[in-house]
């Protein structure tokens, strides 16, 4: 199953253009997946509109739904980010040109034999305890043969019958906004393996049926993959999109892969069937690829899912076939790929120029000890700080920005005000500019002064506003700023007091009107003498002073 | 043979009992290839009480290799291929109740490799030796999905 995988994924990464995917990198990822989500969300509630016109206008689809159950399994594919390939020493960077990164062993030429790079070892027990899985302590490697241009040696290098392991689990919350709840999926293996070639269609990546030929780039050919296989726990698309993001952030926080879909360094196949509720047995299983953003997956799996659900309900149930599906993004609908028939024999048995992999319990523990505070316990952690789930969520989502906090209240700041100050203007501005946190050149260390200035009232959260801008963009020192620009809160009564009585002299007529009984104007003094002070008069003891001279003489 | 074939099958489940260390050995690419040459042994079935073999389909087989074969090699293979089964289907007469399966045969092998990038030398020559060859793409006909 697996190596049709591989081979779907290669003809699609194209789809996107080399610049887009440039600049999308540069986008946090929150960023992006929030505002897919969303759509997503939307398209929830009018689910039978948009999913069903597709097929037959039906509005009973949503009650139909209720009588059926879908089951969903996912297997990731995971690119390592080691620096050379699996089996040979071969670099690998994703981008290069064609064909450069070859050698005897990747490119399967006669006599070559393939040395397995540690690192592979070491990122799939990684993987594999982040995921509470058991490891084998004694696994190998497999052949699994099937042929076609992008895999030169006629094999694929996998692990079959012994994976390196087994039996784990992931824990997620879905976020508020598509109700919440905490969620815990079993996986059913972790795997290594190695990636095929990519195979195009064409060199400028665009589809022409017309040609006879296609092009190969063996550069990727050899690269190291884990295969993680879910168990079928999922039910929705929501469920599992929330799952693959958790799988991406494990291995962003483990430092294996850079998770990116856009690159193909996170490829999901879902596998999703329906039965009707109480049914034991589990409905006919179609497989969808082509899911280049979490958005895909979950609108693929609504749509695969209505689609099953009204075909069953018609008792058109024998149209759902085993089969590979692909999500087409345009239409926003699943269409057929290719109809499986029989299962494929794979012919697997243990790779003989390979030794077994053998690990210790030293060995394990080590990289146990090592393993860094996982998304799942940040968040937990953060939750007992008293931060709510919108909060948590954005914060433990993107590893560096999860560090950024840290920092930030280990510099003493309030963590609600730090995840506040994070979560509002500083992450406009790093979606505005595009920038990930790292690129700022505003420091924990001059986030938590900043808020410790305002906590202690020397600016005020206006003027914080505005120095946080300027930290942003320039970097400097909250200290140097606030000096420079003479940015301290006003919070000598007498000064304001004189403000005060500046802005009421000027103003006669609205005074009048104040007490004549037009009370509301008292907004727009304060908004004119806080003008006058430049944003720095002290709000509190702007509108006491304020309060206490407009009602004096009534 | 098939009493070869069974020696082997004890060797291996007692060489499986000193367990392995995973200690990164990294031998040069060359010496590491000799030896596995040398070494190259044949790996018993992995699980106990595997599934009868099927019937020997010569046509079949030879499809999944992607090997034509006429119908008097077919003939002539098929007494030959037949033999091998048998051996085969006499270790999976076995009793391997009580032994650990193995995982391989093979088992002081514990090579690895240091994820140090080198770049192939004679690159050249391996596209030379490419058929077809469209820089910078090796061209392949186009071949409809058999599986």
């Amino acid at each position: 199953m697996a190596s049709t995988v591989f081979r779907s994924f290669q003809t699609h990464p194209f789809v996107f253009h080399p610049t887009t995917l440039l600049r999308r990198k540069n986008v946090l990822l929150y960023c992006t997946m929030r505002s897919q989500q969303t759509q997503t969300a939307t398209q929830e509630k009018v689910k039978p509109q948009v999913k069903v016109s597709n097929l037959n206008p039906n509005k009973k689809l949503e009650n139909i739904s209720k009588d059926y159950e879908a089951v969903i399994g996912i297997e990731t594919h995971v690119q390592l980010s080691t620096q050379t390939k699996a089996f040979c020493s071969c670099p690998y960077n994703y981008g290069s040109q064609p064909n450069t990164s070859i050698c005897p062993i990747c490119m399967g030429l006669p006599g070559a034999l393939p040395i397995l790079n540690f690192k592979v070892i070491e990122s799939a027990v990684k993987v594999g305890l982040a995921l509470n899985c058991k490891l084998a302590m004694n696994s190998k490697f497999d052949r699994k043969q099937y042929f076609y241009a992008d895999l030169p040696k006629g094999y694929q290098i996998s692990q079959f019958d012994v994976p390196i392991a087994t039996g784990g689990y992931i824990d997620l919350d879905i976020p508020v906004e598509f109700g919440g709840g905490h969620r815990k999926f079993g996986i059913t293996r972790v795997h290594m393996e190695e990636d095929a070639g990519k195979l195009m269609h064409s060199d400028d990546g665009s589809y022409s049926q017309e040609s006879t030929f296609r092009f190969v780039d063996l550069n990727r050919a050899g690269v190291p993959l884990l295969e993680i296989v879910s168990e079928p726990d999922m039910r929705n698309g929501i469920e599992a999109a929330e799952y693959a993001a958790e799988i991406q952030r494990v291995v962003r926080y483990l430092g294996v892969s850079n998770g990116n879909m856009q690159e193909g360094s996170l490829r999901c196949d879902v596998n999703v069937s329906i039965r009707p509720i109480g049914q034991l047995q589990f409905g006919t299983k179609v497989e969808i690829k082509n899911l280049n953003a979490f958005s895909a997956v979950s609108r693929a799996i609504d749509y695969e899912i209505s689609r099953q659900v009204l075909l069953h309900s018609q008792g058109q149930d024998k149209e759902i076939v085993q089969e590979t599906r692909l999500w087409d993004e345009g239409a926003q609908k699943t269409v057929t790929m290719r109809k499986k028939e029989g299962l494929s024999d794979y012919r697997y048995f243990p790779e003989p120029d390979l030794p077994g992999v053998f690990l210790t319990q030293d060995y394990v523990d080590g990289i146990h000890n090592s393993l860094p505070e996982l998304p799942e316990m940040k968040r937990r952690r953060y939750e007992k700080m008293g931060l709510s789930m919108q909060d948590i969520l954005f914060l433990a989502n993107d590893m560096n920005v999860a560090e950024f906090f840290d920092t930030t209240i280990k510099k003493g700041a309030d963590a609600k005000l730090a995840a506040n100050w994070i979560m509002s203007d500083f992450a406009a501005y790093m979606k505005n500019e595009e920038l990930s946190i790292n690129e700022v050149k505003l420091s924990p260390q001059e986030l938590a002064e900043l808020i410790a200035f305002i906590k202690d009232g020397t600016i005020s959260g206006k003027i914080g506003k505005q120095i946080l801008f300027e930290l942003l963009a320039k970097g400097g020192t909250v200290k140097g700023l606030i000096e420079e620009k003479d940015l301290v809160q006003i919070v000598d009564p007498a000064e304001i007091e004189k403000m005060v009585e500046k802005v009421l002299s000027e103003n006669p007529k609205q005074l009048d009107q104040y007490r004549g009984g037009k009370t509301k104007l008292q907004g727009y003094f304060a908004g004119q003498i806080m003008k006058l002070s430049k944003g720095k008069a002290n709000p509190g003891l702007l509108n006491k002073i304020l309060l206490e001279k407009l009602n004096a003489k009534s | 043979m098939g009493s070869r074939a069974l020696l082997l099958v004890k060797e291996v489940s007692s060489s499986l009992l000193p367990k392995n260390q995973f200690l990164p050995n990294f031998n040069s690419h060359r010496k590491f290839a000799q030896v596995l040459h040398r070494r190259r042994s044949f790996s018993a079935a992995t699980t106990a009480g595997s599934p009868p073999l099927e019937a020997l389909d010569v046509p079949r087989l030879a499809e999944t290799a992607r090997i034509s074969l006429t119908p008097q090699e077919v003939e002539e293979f098929a007494p030959k291929i037949g033999q091998v089964m048998e051996w085969f289907g006499q270790l999976q007469a076995v009793d391997l109740e009580s032994v650990e399966p193995s995982i391989r045969a093979d088992t002081e092998g514990d090579n690895f490799r240091a994820d140090v990038p080198e770049t192939f030398e004679n690159r050249n020559a391996i596209i030379a030796a490419i058929p077809n060859y469209e820089e910078p793409y090796i061209k392949v006909p186009k071949v409809l999905n058999k599986e």
